[in-house]
Order: structure tokens, then C-alpha cells, then sequence
């Protein structure tokens, strides 16, 4: 279970102080999926960082199966992000110099996963998101959909109970938008996992059975 | 482990001319300090091999002398000197010398040389198997009038070169030249230089049949300290004068050279090291820039579960990397440097110095690139390990 309380971030530039969010207090069960909109710079991607890890609050505080991360050290941070979280990016980010198949397998190389496990996992999770025939290909050669799987299934391969993605639809096409969006709801729904998605079309945002909207970094469920 | 080399290779194989050029720096720096300590150790060990050929002679001389400094003649021996010489246990044998700068006329030229007297039993004890000659043959104890000359003497020193049974006027007197002596160099050009007579002839030329040098060759090598050290005692003793006897051992004359050659080698070293640091600053740029491109993937790498030190470890391998080939690279340059200094010393001057490549030279070569490599590549990693993964995947 996830669940954040009186969260704020306040981002300083030079002397002004700019609350990204404000008090914003959510949590979200266990194999739940949900999806956060809201306006540019209403402060989604904001909260989608505290929850997946990647940032620390300003105040307040996140917890992640009884663990309050916001007083975790970096590399505990990492930890957690490693083995709990997946996340999937609108630009992707995969690494252009490693080829699909070492996309996906690079998050279990930090998890220490030996290089046989790792490659005959990475296989079967590209085989899963469709593109086994592609496995040896760099991401300049894969089209925008095929790299967004390609992301989705390196978010899988430390078996995370959370997929978080950040725009996941937001540089692919309507129907490779549609795909992505149904192998997430196929592992919501078949495997369990919470799947957090932040997003500002309306479309996508109707495959969470659960929507809340952020602006002016409040949160307002609908 | 075998993963993250390949993560490191990737990387620096999608730069390659940058790395390229970074490792040549390292291969300069490391090829500069190679060469020049290679060619040290040649220079080194031509100076001091001859001498080691010399081990078991001592020189006496009525002065004080240093090697490399100034020497004070003091006088000179004389035969009771010599007597207390070869009564000393374990001298092989003494040989006495008189010498002493003579006008040379050949052919209508003159010119000012060394004249050299020597008793024709000294022979063995003076030249040992290292000097001989040329051609014609040694001084006879019955020769009169006649005289060996040093291989300079017979080529450079007049305009028509000397040749066996030609005459020539030492101090207005004819000699017959009975033999040529093979070209010394190095440490033994004063042989090339000087024309030999017997101390008879040498008493006749000179005016006097003073002894301006004792020639000592020992029987035990390892004894020479000891007995030079007697030498000057018994001779000091002789004409009632503290450090009136200079009795020098080739060892100790080695020890000098090599204190010297340290130092060369050492002054050498420090300026080659420049180039090292240069290469250093390179890597350390070219690191820099690296992390500030890959700043990006820095944060994709931290998003998906890497540590600060999965980050720091695989910027420093990739350093790491790059300065070993460079090191490995400067090795190969250094030997093929140290060979052509070595090949074009031999052209110009005519005598060469041989490249002495020493195994735990190259080594050392090696890691210091390594030692240079990974210093550098610190402070680079440590700044990439360090982002902030929300900045960084953020970061275009």
C-alpha cells in the first residue's frame, strides 16, 4: 500500500518559493490502479516522484508498505525503487547505447541477478510486451510504441508491485497509446500490481477504475 | 563484473574519437617516461659496463682528484713508492707511468700530445684485455726509438693519417711508430690520445723519469677498497702529507656515476612527468564532459534501482579502461621511442646507447596510467554519482 501524508515540496528558484504541491494527503491500496490528472504544472508529475521515490518531500510524509521513504538515505531510495517500483517515462528512456533485450535487463543487473537469469527474463518479458523479434535492436530502431514496450518491460523485470508512469501515452500514436494502456491494465488486472499513471487526456485517464485531479498542486478526487 | 566492463566498453566505444584522443594522451605521457628512463638505463650501463671491465684496477695518482671535479697535482712517485705498492697483499701487479705533454711533428704538422712512459713488463698490468692493438704490435723492452700509438693519434690528430713504420718527431726526437691501438671511447679516450714510449724513451723526451700515475690491478675485486685505502696510507706516510695519494677504485667511481645517473634519470622522469599530468587534465575533461552528456542516462540508471556507487564504479572503469590502454599503448610507443633515440644517438654521434627496456619500467608504466587514469576519473564519477535522479532523467 501506498500512502502519502501532508505532502508538500516547495522548489526554490533564486529567492522565490514555488509550492509544486500542497498538502496532499492520498493513499492508494494494494493492487489498485489509478490515474492522477490534472493541467500542466498543476504538480502530477511532482506527486509522481514522491511516490515512486525519485524525490523527497518538502514536508510530510510517504510510505510505501508500512515504510516512511522520506527519511530513507539515497541508496535505501534506490533500493526500494529497484525492487518495487517500474517506471515508465512519456520519453521513454531507455539507453541508447544497449540494445532492447540489455534495456530490459539492466535494472536486474543492479538488483545483482546473474547474467543468464537476467538475459532468459528479459527475453520472456519482451516476448510478453510483443517484441521478441526485436530484442537485439537499439532504441534508434525501434518505433515510438515499440520503445514504450520496451520501457514497460524493463518497469517489469525486478517484479515490482508498483508501475508508475509518467505520461506513459504521451509521445506514441492513439493506438500504440491504446496498447500501452491495455498491457496496463492487463497487469493490473491479471497480475495484481498498482498501477499509477499520471496523464492529462481525459481517454486514457477512463481505463483507471479510480481518477484524481490535481491543480495548483491540491489534490480533488472525482 | 563481467556486465559492467561491458557497460563501460559500450560507452566508450559510442565516443571513439574523443577516447582515442584521450588515450593518446595517457600514451604520450606514459610513452615520454619510458623512453627517456630507457634510454637512461642504456646510457647508464655503457658508461658504467666499461668500467665494470676496469674492476680490478686501481689508479694512483700524487693529487687530489674527484670524478667529475677538479684535480690537484700535488707531485710525484717515485720507485720507493712503487716498491711499497707491490709489496701490498693481494696486488696483482703495479705498473708505474710517466707522463707529460710533448710537441708531435709529422709530416710538417705539429701538435701538442700526451706522452705516456711505460716499463714493457707493465703491459698486461696497464691495457689488460681490453685495450689492443690494432695493428703492427706492443712496445719490446729492447725497442728504441720507438712508440705505440692511441687510435685518435693515427686518424684525427693530422691531415695524413699515421700509419705502422712511419716516423714521427716527439720532442725533436724521431720515433718509429711500431703499432696502432684499437679505438677506445667512453671512459678509455685517453688512450686514443696518448702515444706510448718505454720509460727509457720517456726519461730521454720528457727530461724527467717521474711517476705521475701508479696503474694497480688487484687479485680479488671485492678487496680493491681495502687495498686503495692502504695505498694512500702507505704513500700519504711516504712524503710525510695528508691526502697527498689519490687511490681510486673503479667501484667507487661506479658508485658515483650511478649517484649521478640517479639524479639524471630522476630530472628526466620529473619533466616527462609533465606530459603525464597533461594527459591527466585530459582525462579528467573528457570524463567531465562524458558525465555532463550522460547526464541524462545518469538518471534513467538511478530511476530504474542503480546505487550512487553502481554509478561512480562504472565512470571510474570506464577511466580505468581508457588509461590502461593508454598505459599498455605507451609502453608499446616508449620501447619504439626509446629504440629510435637510442638508433639516432648511434648516427650522430657514432656511438650508440643501447635502449635498455626494463620489465618493471613497463609496469610501472602501466599503473601509473591506471593510478593517473582512475585519480582523475574521481572526481567526474563522484559528481555523476551524486545527481539527483528527478533532475537528471529530467535533464535534455
Amino acid at each position: 500500500m501506498i500512502r502519502s501524508e501532508h505532502l508538500n515540496k516547495v522548489y526554490r528558484m533564486g529567492k522565490i518559493e514555488v509550492p509544486a504541491l500542497r498538502d496532499v494527503s492520498l493513499e492508494i491500496e494494494e493492487g489498485k490502479f489509478l490515474a492522477i490528472v490534472g493541467p500542466s504544472g498543476s504538480g502530477k508529475s511532482t506527486l509522481l516522484n514522491m511516490l515512486g521515490c525519485l524525490d523527497k518531500p518538502t514536508s510530510g510524509a510517504v510510505f510505501i508498505d508500512g515504510v516512511n521513504t522520506a527519511s530513507l538515505s539515497e541508496n535505501e531510495l534506490a533500493e526500494i525503487r529497484r525492487e518495487k517500483i517500474g517506471f515508465i517515462f512519456q520519453q521513454f528512456n531507455l539507453i541508447h547505447s544497449l540494445n532492447a533485450l540489455e534495456n530490459v535487463s539492466l535494472p536486474m543487473f543492479f538488483a545483482g541477478v546473474g547474467r543468464d537469469e537476467r538475459m532468459k527474463r528479459a527475453e520472456e518479458l519482451l516476448a510478453k510486451v510483443g517484441l521478441r523479434e526485436r530484442m537485439y535492436h537499439k532504441p534508434s530502431e525501434l518505433s515510438g510504441g515499440q520503445q514504450q514496450r520496451v520501457a514497460i518491460a524493463r518497469a517489469l523485470s525486478n517484479n515490482p508491485e508498483i508501475i508508475i508512469g509518467d505520461e506513459p501515452t504521451g509521445n506514441v500514436d492513439s493506438d500504440a497509446g491504446e496498447a500501452i494502456m491495455g498491457i496496463l491494465e492487463g497487469l493490473n488486472r491479471s497480475e495484481g500490481r498498482t498501477v499509477i499513471v499520471v496523464t492529462h487526456d481525459t481517454e486514457i485517464a477512463a481505463h483507471a477504475p479510480r481518477v484524481i485531479r490535481m491543480k495548483d498542486g491540491r489534490l480533488h478526487e472525482e | 563484473m563481467k556486465d559492467i566492463f561491458l557497460l563501460a566498453y559500450r560507452d566508450i566505444k559510442e565516443r571513439k574519437a574523443r577516447t582515442s584522443l584521450t588515450l593518446l594522451g595517457i600514451a604520450v605521457g606514459i610513452a615520454a617516461v619510458i623512453a627517456l628512463m630507457s634510454v637512461g638505463y642504456g646510457f647508464e650501463q655503457s658508461v658504467t659496463g666499461e668500467l665494470v671491465e676496469m674492476a680490478d684496477l686501481i689508479f694512483v695518482m700524487p693529487g687530489k682528484a674527484s670524478l667529475g671535479g677538479d684535480y690537484i697535482e700535488l707531485g710525484s712517485f717515485n720507485e720507493r713508492d712503487l716498491n711499497d705498492v707491490e709489496r701490498i697483499g693481494d696486488v696483482k701487479e703495479a705498473a708505474a707511468m710517466t707522463s707529460g705533454m710533448e710537441e708531435v711533428e709529422y709530416r710538417g704538422e705539429k701538435t701538442v700530445v700526451d706522452i705516456t712512459g711505460i716499463d714493457t713488463r707493465d703491459i698486461g698490468a696497464i691495457f689488460g684485455d681490453v685495450v689492443k692493438t690494432e695493428e703492427g704490435r706492443d712496445l719490446r723492452d729492447n725497442d728504441h726509438k720507438a712508440c705505440l700509438i692511441g687510435h685518435s693519434i693515427a686518424n684525427d690528430y693530422f691531415d695524413e693519417e699515421i700509419e705502422v713504420n712511419d716516423r714521427i718527431n716527439i720532442g725533436g726526437s724521431k720515433f718509429r711508430v711500431v703499432g696502432v691501438l684499437e679505438k677506445q671511447g667512453g671512459f678509455r679516450s685517453g688512450v686514443d690520445s696518448a702515444i706510448y714510449v718505454t720509460s727509457r724513451d720517456a726519461k730521454g723526451v720528457l727530461g724527467n723519469d717521474d711517476i705521475s700515475q701508479i696503474t694497480v690491478r688487484v687479485r680479488n675485486i671485492e678487496e680493491a677498497e681495502g687495498i686503495a685505502e692502504e695505498i694512500e696510507e702507505r704513500l700519504d706516510e711516504n712524503h710525510k702529507l695528508d691526502d697527498f695519494t689519490t687511490a681510486m677504485t673503479m667501484g667507487s667511481a661506479i658508485e658515483q656515476l650511478k649517484t649521478i645517473f640517479t639524479l639524471l634519470q630522476a630530472v628526466l622522469v620529473a619533466i616527462a612527468s609533465i606530459s603525464l599530468i597533461v594527459a591527466s587534465i585530459g582525462i579528467m575533461n573528457t570524463m567531465l564532459m562524458s558525465v555532463m552528456e550522460r547526464t541524462h542516462e545518469v538518471g534513467i540508471m538511478k530511476a530504474i534501482g542503480a546505487k550512487n556507487r553502481n554509478v561512480l564504479s562504472l565512470f571510474l572503469l570506464e577511466s580505468g579502461m581508457v588509461s590502461v590502454v593508454g598505459g599498455v599503448c605507451g609502453c608499446i610507443l616508449g620501447v619504439l621511442g626509446a629504440n629510435v633515440i637510442s638508433i639516432g644517438i648511434g648516427a650522430a654521434f657514432g656511438e650508440g646507447i643501447p635502449a635498455i627496456v626494463r620489465p618493471e619500467v613497463l609496469l610501472g608504466g602501466v599503473v601509473v596510467a591506471v593510478i593517473v587514469g582512475v585519480m582523475s576519473g574521481i572526481y567526474p564519477a563522484r559528481k555523476a554519482s551524486k545527481m539527483s535522479p528527478v533532475e537528471a532523467v529530467r535533464y535534455e
